[in-house]
């Protein structure tokens, strides 16, 4: 007798080696490329504010490395089911839906992982955060894979060629992690727009870590509890909609 | 018992950007027992998009689908553990080998590390992959690959085996290995359905055949039973010119740029040779084949088109 929950593990790791851990061992330059888009930003930052944003700067860098790993997820999802059609022949070993995603997402996150743990390090260098700190950032950069993942997965549901997803990812990085305020200070944004801003939720990501790196631990509340609820609430709608079948596919 | 496939009345309608395409149009099948049934129909006819609705990638509009009894047009997840897969068009991922392939599916199929192994291997005897087990994919050729999705396939323990167009792509021998495959699941008491356009691939493995046009079953049965449903049993063939227009009303006459053809009746054939003064050596008299029965079953809309 197969165990539910042994099975979806064993699915989960072999996913996470098939998309994450034997591409990098065999292509590892993907690796480079995907650390040097957020090291350019942390680039520009430092020499605009000659060095004294060199944390906002990080922060910005381990958020939008986050949203990597979420766009490289689109277009692997996408891969995975035009492309190889190898969704198709997931989908008939019984795993469901959320579950490939997962696994899927696990094998990006370990793409992304050396520069997460880079900029955690510039962060805590540059900062006297604690534990207590530590835990808030590790938080809001899990609550910011597992919203952007699953907001990937429904963006992936609705494309069907493979060329119509790179102005997506491309929008969707801008969108996410450039435009709002991770490399910034929100309260740097006038009112009125300011409010734009809260729509997005990268900006209670920044909020939560820039407050706990300041040792602002009541800040901290509100954000969390915002971000933690817009999780929950794409989570709750995923696992609505999530399906093998669909009208088109 | 309830059996392995029931198929009634299956309509799907692609809706894109406003156009409509009525890819089934009440299409009807069954499989009684464990077999191979073959699935033939020309290209757009819905073979694909049954085998879609069949193993729950795509949802149908109206119609009634069973696997063993259960409804997988309401409920798809019950039947996934007793299906497998070959989709049309597969591939397999570059960067990984054969043996990786077929191992990490067992392990998504929930298998452990031991089992995952023996399965991998079991399949790579059965299939002959031995000396490209370890290459990476890209570095196969097409036909390689394809056998790597079908490997894959074969490894699930499944009841109903759905292979669309499998050994696309296949040189004859390997082709063969996979036969060889599929008919010693069937002698395990599966089922295998098959979509091809290897008519002698369908000839040599089917225990029925199932032809289908426009998204509607035009006949099911056995090669015999679907010989009996064509008008004509026998065909002459001769160099073109020989047999002429003026044996029309004795068959259905085909030609082309060398050959014509004549559909008949085996107990004209006599008279035809005799009238139209044509010497024994010079037609050849056969019982039609899989292929004459393709063309008269879904002939009608090569004309049209
Ligand atoms: N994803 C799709 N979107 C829109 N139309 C489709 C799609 N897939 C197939 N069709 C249409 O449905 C019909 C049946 O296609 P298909 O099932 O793939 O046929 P077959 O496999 O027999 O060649 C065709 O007319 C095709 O144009
Ligand atoms: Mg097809």
């Amino acid at each position: 007798m197969k165990i539910k929950g042994v099975k979806n593990l064993r699915a989960l790791e072999s996913l996470m080696k098939l998309n994450g851990l034997i591409p990098i061992y065999r292509r590892p330059l993907a690796l480079v490329a995907i650390l040097s888009t957020p090291f350019s930003f942390l680039f520009f930052v430092d020499i605009f504010s000659d060095g004294t944003q060199l944390l906002a700067g990080s922060i910005g860098g381990l958020i939008f490395t986050v949203i990597n790993a979420a766009t490289m997820l689109q277009s692997d999802l996408l891969f995975g089911k035009i492309d190889l059609k190898f969704q198709q022949m997931v989908s008939t070993t019984g795993i469901s839906p959320l579950t490939y995603v997962l696994g899927m997402a696990s094998g990006d996150i370990v793409f992304i992982l050396p520069g997460a743990v880079f900029f955690l390090a510039v962060i805590l260098y540059l900062s006297s955060a604690g534990i207590l700190a530590i835990l808030l950032i590790v938080a809001s950069a899990f609550l910011t894979w597992v919203f952007f993942s699953l907001l990937s997965y429904l963006i992936s549901r609705k494309v069907r060629e493979m060329r119509e997803i790179w102005p997506i990812s491309v929008i969707f990085g801008i969108v996410f992690a450039v435009l709002p305020p991770i490399y910034y200070s929100v309260y740097s944004i006038p009112i009125p727009v300011r409010y734009l801003a809260y729509i997005i939720p990268t900006t209670f990501a920044a909020l939560i870590i820039k407050d706990a790196v300041a040792g602002a631990f009541f800040s901290v509340l509100i954000p969390l509890l915002i971000y933690v609820a817009e999780t929950l609430a794409m989570i709750f709608f995923a696992t609505r909609i999530s399906d093998w079948r669909q009208r088109t596919i | 018992m309830s059996i392995p496939l029931l198929v009634k009345d299956l309509v799907k309608v692609y809706s894109v950007k406003g156009k409509n395409t009525k890819a089934l149009d009440g299409l009807s099948l069954t499989c009684s027992r464990p077999m191979i049934l073959s699935l033939l129909g020309r290209n757009g006819s819905g073979k694909t998009t049954f085998v879609k609705i069949a193993t729950g990638q795509l949802l149908a509009d109206s119609g009634k689908l069973e696997i063993f009894g259960h409804n997988v047009i309401e409920s798809p997840g019950e039947v996934r553990n007793m299906i497998s897969l070959v989709p049309q068009e597969c591939r397999p991922w570059g960067h990984l080998t054969p043996r990786e392939h077929i191992y990490h599916y067992q392990r998504i199929l929930g298998n452990t590390r031991e089992g995952s192994k023996d399965r991998t291997q079991y399949v790579a005897d059965m299939l002959n992959l031995g000396s490209i087990m370890d290459t990476e994919a890209v570095n196969l050729s097409g036909g390689q690959r394809q056998l790597i999705i079908v490997g894959m396939a074969l490894s699930a323990e499944a009841e109903i085996y759905f292979l669309d167009e499998p050994t696309i792509g296949l040189d004859i021998i390997t082709r063969k290995n996979v036969w060889n495959a599929i008919n010693h699941y069937k002698k395990m008491n599966r089922t295998i359905i098959l979509t091809t356009h290897y008519l002698d691939e369908a000839a040599a493995l089917s225990d029925e055949i199932a032809v289908v046009s426009r998204g509607k079953l035009v006949a099911q049965g056995t090669l015999a039973q679907l010989r009996e449903k064509v008008e004509y049993n026998t065909r002459i063939k001769t160099t073109k010119g020989l047999i002429g227009d003026s044996l029309k009303g004795h068959g259905r006459l085909l030609q082309d740029e060398e050959y014509e053809i004549l559909y008949t009746d085996d107990s004209m054939v006599e008279e035809i040779i005799l009238s139209a003064g044509l010497l024994k050596s010079h037609v050849e008299i056969s019982p039609i084949g899989l292929e004459d029965v393709f063309i008269s079953l879904v002939g009608e809309s090569i004309d049209e088109d």
